[in-house]
């Protein structure tokens, strides 16, 4: 009932924002807005399964918007294996080679640390997709991000876990040598700490462990009622497998990174009893979403994961802004982006606050008989 | 100025970057010595720096100057433990206490700031222009966009540094020094036997190498303005290592080149961005083929040089 | 908890061994590191999971066809990266060294492209069975994987020391001059090593997959560089070193993470690497003196 009540609400919303849309400006019959716009992401090398979502996620939304005829995008996709180095030279590439007017991208936190500065400093808007670390938008005006960071899902998340099970005592696992894993970490132990919960432990992991037993053997020999994980799906997905195989019960409750088709595929049954918050549901009973995971599955063969639909939206946010700025020009564009005010997309509302940081409701899902469901 | 292209500058001023670390095995090898701490020293020279610029506010040539010297003496307090071995035991162990450097960094908080890394450094191009707007001068009086000006002041004050360093090494390999470093790595025993004090001078050559990774890693902690442990992993180290061996390692310029050419070859392929690693991969194994003592080796230097002294005549 | 954690160690040192003993065998007798080995026996891995989950063949099959293929792909890597540089006067071992290094980043990203990125999940019924042994359970895969190692070294240890082949092969380690000069074909004696080595690679590559649940691209390079750290400790070109070395690793880092902190364990490996070296520069079962890598 909820679901549906919150899917007409998306649905006559979007009818408003397009009635308004239409009613403001007129249709531009002219030549559409020619623009350049570039892409950092992971191709090669570790990571690059995040990479390739994230592009993929962003060709589908080129086509749509180039297709529409109202602004004409020219994509420039850059690789960056991951490293800060080649992050930094792809940027360059990109703003002084290629003249693009906005960069998306890069995939990693790290990287955007080093890219970030340089873009802000020559004036070019760069919008992260995936960078979900503290003090990324906070790097200057022309950084902006829709990615939804872990500070404000986990406590999404662990908060409707507590309330259902009465959790009390809880184990706490997650990645120490990454940023993302780590940011995520730090805000389970604070929610954790100021919801009064007994931490029995906090194990960690490394990127690239393949054997998590030695870790799991330990939280499970102190029964905790529920284990909270900071892990990115691909670790994540491995993490459940080996846990319920060794009997570890309890529900699982992570953030956004854990979120991912790609947990069910690997993990199966055993990721059952799975929590995430996010703000990407692959079932949700929106017509755009049905429409962009028919599309994405018809020309990926699989189902989007948040990554996809965070670069989508994002590629329809910069798209709007450019339409909004009226011409391809980098600061009348990143004026326009800061302007984005409650746009529609497949993740549910968008908007900017002043520090160009996310405002978003995240859902919380669970996995149940190897599906994400709304958990409530 | 318009060709003044920020984006090749970059590039440039990451070869320079590599080249200053290419120079840093070489000299360890030049003992016969394979060192593969290099990432690790690098990460002591990057984090000194980075935390003295950040903390404590020290003017950057301090933090870079305090960063060397202190990969330096780590350099010297692995190198003696080190002497008891050679050949791959020691690779592999120089290479594990890069590893557990960056353990280190990854746990000790407090002071690295974890997996987060350390962010906002100064970085060297920004920080002239900064000082040099105060003194009332303008890029644009040079004909420079502001980002040029910084690209171009990164590039100036690397080119120098790598150039310098080099230099020191021709010289030294030309010294008393150089010549003991040479008569280790071709025999050991002899070299003892003819008095020359062999310990001394392979910790010292460790030691050395230890200081210029360092001095590297400092200027790429200033360079790029952020630094975490994901920067220092073993990639890195094999990544020097394959300079070294694939330049040359007969000869101060072979890393030099080696770094040059497989720091620009990543960004030629771009345009095939999924298959340049495969590309790169098969370009290093056909050139270790058809060279296996490197691109540049002494004899090619000779012959080039001839050469030019013949086309001069 | 220790019995489980026992078992945790013990299991995670005998896939560790069976890597290092690849390592080890191709390091005895050319006296080079193969870099390659961790790509290698990815691809192993998975041609064993395509095996299994696409083409649902039984594992031994799945085995056999993984073992055929990283076999050939050791003939392949020693007929192009290393016997051209055997004949060669002025390469070192540190040529071979590195084109084995470019040999695996190229494997690496032609895995990525070949069977995709990220993970892919291994799955075989067999994975699934257990029985309780006192108060824990045991995977049947994890007996198998000990019993596998234990064979493996004893096998080759057996060769060695006691075959024809195995004759040849340590002669060839000796000196490879004088063993050709004796009448042992050293090249096919070299590429016999380098096929067997890469073939236990491909056994290393389907048992990781069982044990761990999943495969991608990168493991080649992390549980890599873990075989590498136990042939040094252990001592290169020993096989009972290798074993050794893979049960003592595995057991510091399971302990480490069940008595200590989590936080160190990748890094363990390598504090006792330092550490032995310190007290036995050759490792546990070196023989030779020190500085035979030049």
């Amino acid at each position: 009932m909820k679901v549906r009540l919150q899917a007409l609400a998306v649905l006559s919303s979007a009818l408003f924002a397009l009635v308004f849309l239409g009613a403001e400006k007129p249709r531009p019959r002219v030549e559409p807005i020619k623009a350049r716009i570039g892409v950092i992401s992971i191709i090669t090398g570790q990571g690059a399964g995040y990479g390739e979502a994230i592009t993929n996620g962003i060709r589908l939304a080129r086509d749509e918007v180039n297709a529409r005829g109202e602004v004409y995008i020219d994509l420039k996709i850059e690789d960056s294996s991951g490293k800060q180095e080649q992050a930094l030279s792809a940027a360059q590439k990109l703003i002084h080679s290629e003249q693009v007017v906005a960069i998306i991208g890069p995939t990693l936190s790290n990287e955007m640390k080093v890219v970030g500065p340089e873009a802000n400093a020559s004036g070019v808007p760069i919008m992260g997709t995936s960078t979900t670390a503290k003090g990324i938008t906070q790097i200057g005006k022309y950084v902006f991000r829709n990615a939804l960071p872990e500070s404000q899902a986990i406590p999404a998340s662990i908060g409707m876990a507590v309330k259902k099970y009465n959790l009390r005592q809880v184990a706490l696992l997650y990645g120490n040598d990454d940023v993302f894993t780590k940011s995520g970490f730090d805000t389970m132990k604070e929610v954790s700490e100021n919801r009064k919960l007994r931490i029995l432990t906090v194990q960690e992991f490394q990127k690239g462990q393949a054997d998590y037993k030695a870790q799991l053997t330990k939280i499970a020999s102190l029964r905790p009622d529920a284990v909270f994980c900071s892990a990115l799906y691909e670790e994540g997905a491995v993490i459940l497998s080996q846990a319920r195989k060794m009997g570890i019960k309890v529900p699982f409750v992570g953030g956004n990174g854990f979120n991912s088709p790609k947990v069910i595929e690997i993990a199966r049954d055993a990721a059952d009893g799975l929590i995430v918050a996010t703000p990407w549901f692959v079932d949700r009973n929106d017509p755009k979403v049905k429409a962009f995971v028919a599309k994405y599955e018809k020309a990926y063969g699989k189902k989007p994961d948040q990554f996809a639909a965070q670069a989508y939206d994002a590629f329809h946010i910069v798209a709007n802004a450019l339409k909004a700025a009226g011409a391809a020009d980098r600061d009348r564009l990143r004026d326009a982006l800061a302007a984005t005010k409650d746009f529609d997309g497949v993740l549910g509302k968008f908007s900017f606050d002043a520090e160009r940081d996310v405002v978003m409701e995240p859902n919380v899902l669970i996995v149940q008989g190897g599906k994400f469901r709304v958990f409530q | 100025m318009e060709w003044i292209n920020p984006y090749h500058l970059q590039v440039a001023s990451f070869v320079l970057i590599n080249v200053i670390l290419g120079t840093s095995i070489y000299v360890t090898l030049s003992t016969g010595q394979l060192s593969l701490g290099n990432a690790g020293f690098m990460s002591i020279g990057a984090y000194a720096a980075a935390l003295l610029a950040t903390k404590y506010a020290l003017p950057i040539p301090v933090g870079v100057a305090a960063g060397a010297l202190l990969a330096g003496a780590a350099g010297a307090l692995v190198g003696i433990p080190s002497l008891r071995l050679s050949g791959v035991y020691l690779a592999i162990a120089t290479l594990g206490f890069g590893e557990v450097i960056r353990a280190v960094a990854i746990n000790w908080e407090s002071l690295t700031g974890g997996a987060v890394g350390i962010a906002a450094i100064p970085q060297m191009g920004r920080v002239v222009l900064a000082g040099a707007r105060d003194l009332g001068f303008s890029p644009a009086s040079l004909g420079l966009k502001p980002n040029q000006f910084i690209s171009l002041t990164v590039f100036l004050i690397l080119l120098v540094a790598a150039v310098l360093t080099v230099a020191f090494f021709l010289r030294l390999g030309r010294s008393r020094v150089g010549r003991a470093y040479a008569a280790i790595r071709l025999d050991e025993r002899a070299a003892e036997a003819s008095g020359i004090p062999v310990t001394y001078y392979k910790v010292l050559a460790f030691s050395q190498g230890a200081m210029v990774s360092g001095l590297a890693g400092a200027l790429y902690a200033h360079a790029t303005s952020f630094i975490s442990p994901a920067d220092f992993t073993y990639h890195r180290a094999v990544e020097i290592l394959v300079f070294a061996v694939f330049g040359g390692s007969g000869h101060i310029l072979g890393p030099a080149f080696g770094a040059a050419f497989l720091t620009v070859v990543p960004e030629a392929l771009r345009a095939i961005s999924h298959y340049r690693y495969i590309l790169y991969g098969v370009l290093v194994v056909l050139v270790v083929i058809y060279r296996p003592q490197g691109v540049i080796d002494p004899p090619l230097l000779r012959r080039m040089r001839g050469d030019r002294a013949a086309e001069a005549a | 908890m220790f019995l489980e954690q026992l078992i945790n160690g013990v299991t995670l040192g005998s896939i560790y061994a069976i890597v290092a003993l690849g390592y080890t065998l191709v390091f005895g007798v050319l006296d080079i590191i193969n870099m390659a080995h961790g790509e290698i026996f990815m691809f192993g891995a998975f041609v064993g999971m395509l095996l299994v989950s696409k083409a649902g063949v039984p594992l031994p099959v799945a085995f056999l066809g993984a073992i055929a293929v990283t076999g050939a792909m050791g003939f392949l890597l020693e007929r192009a990266a290393l016997r051209p540089l055997r004949s060669r006067p002025g390469a070192s071992n540190l040529a071979s060294l590195i084109s084995t290094i470019g040999v695996s980043i190229l494997l690496e990203n032609a895995a990525h492209r070949i069977f995709g990125a990220g993970n892919h999940p291994f799955e075989t019924p067999f994975a699934e069975i257990r029985f309780p042994v006192g108060p824990v359970n045991v995977y049947l895969v994890q007996v198998l994987i000990l019993l596998i190692s234990l064979l493996l070294m004893a096998g080759l240890a057996l060769w060695l020391s006691r075959t024809r082949g195995g004759k040849a092969l340590r002669a060839t380690a000796e000196d490879l001059t004088t063993a050709g000069l004796l009448g042992v074909d050293t090249d096919r004696m070299i590429t016999v090593t380098v096929v067997i080595a890469s073939a236990m690679g491909g056994v290393a590559g389907v048992l990781i997959g069982m044990a761990f649940n999943y495969i991608n691209n990168q493991i080649g390079l992390s549980m890599g560089l873990k075989g590498l750290a136990i042939i040094i400790f252990g001592g290169m070109g020993s096989v009972y070193g290798a074993m050794a070395g893979g049960l003592i690793l595995g057991l510091s880092e399971t302990f480490v993470v069940a008595y200590g902190s989590s936080g160190y364990r990748d890094a363990i490996a390598f504090v006792i690497i330092i550490g032995v070296l310190l007290v036995r520069p050759q490792g546990l079962f070196g023989q030779a003196a020190p500085g035979t890598g030049h």
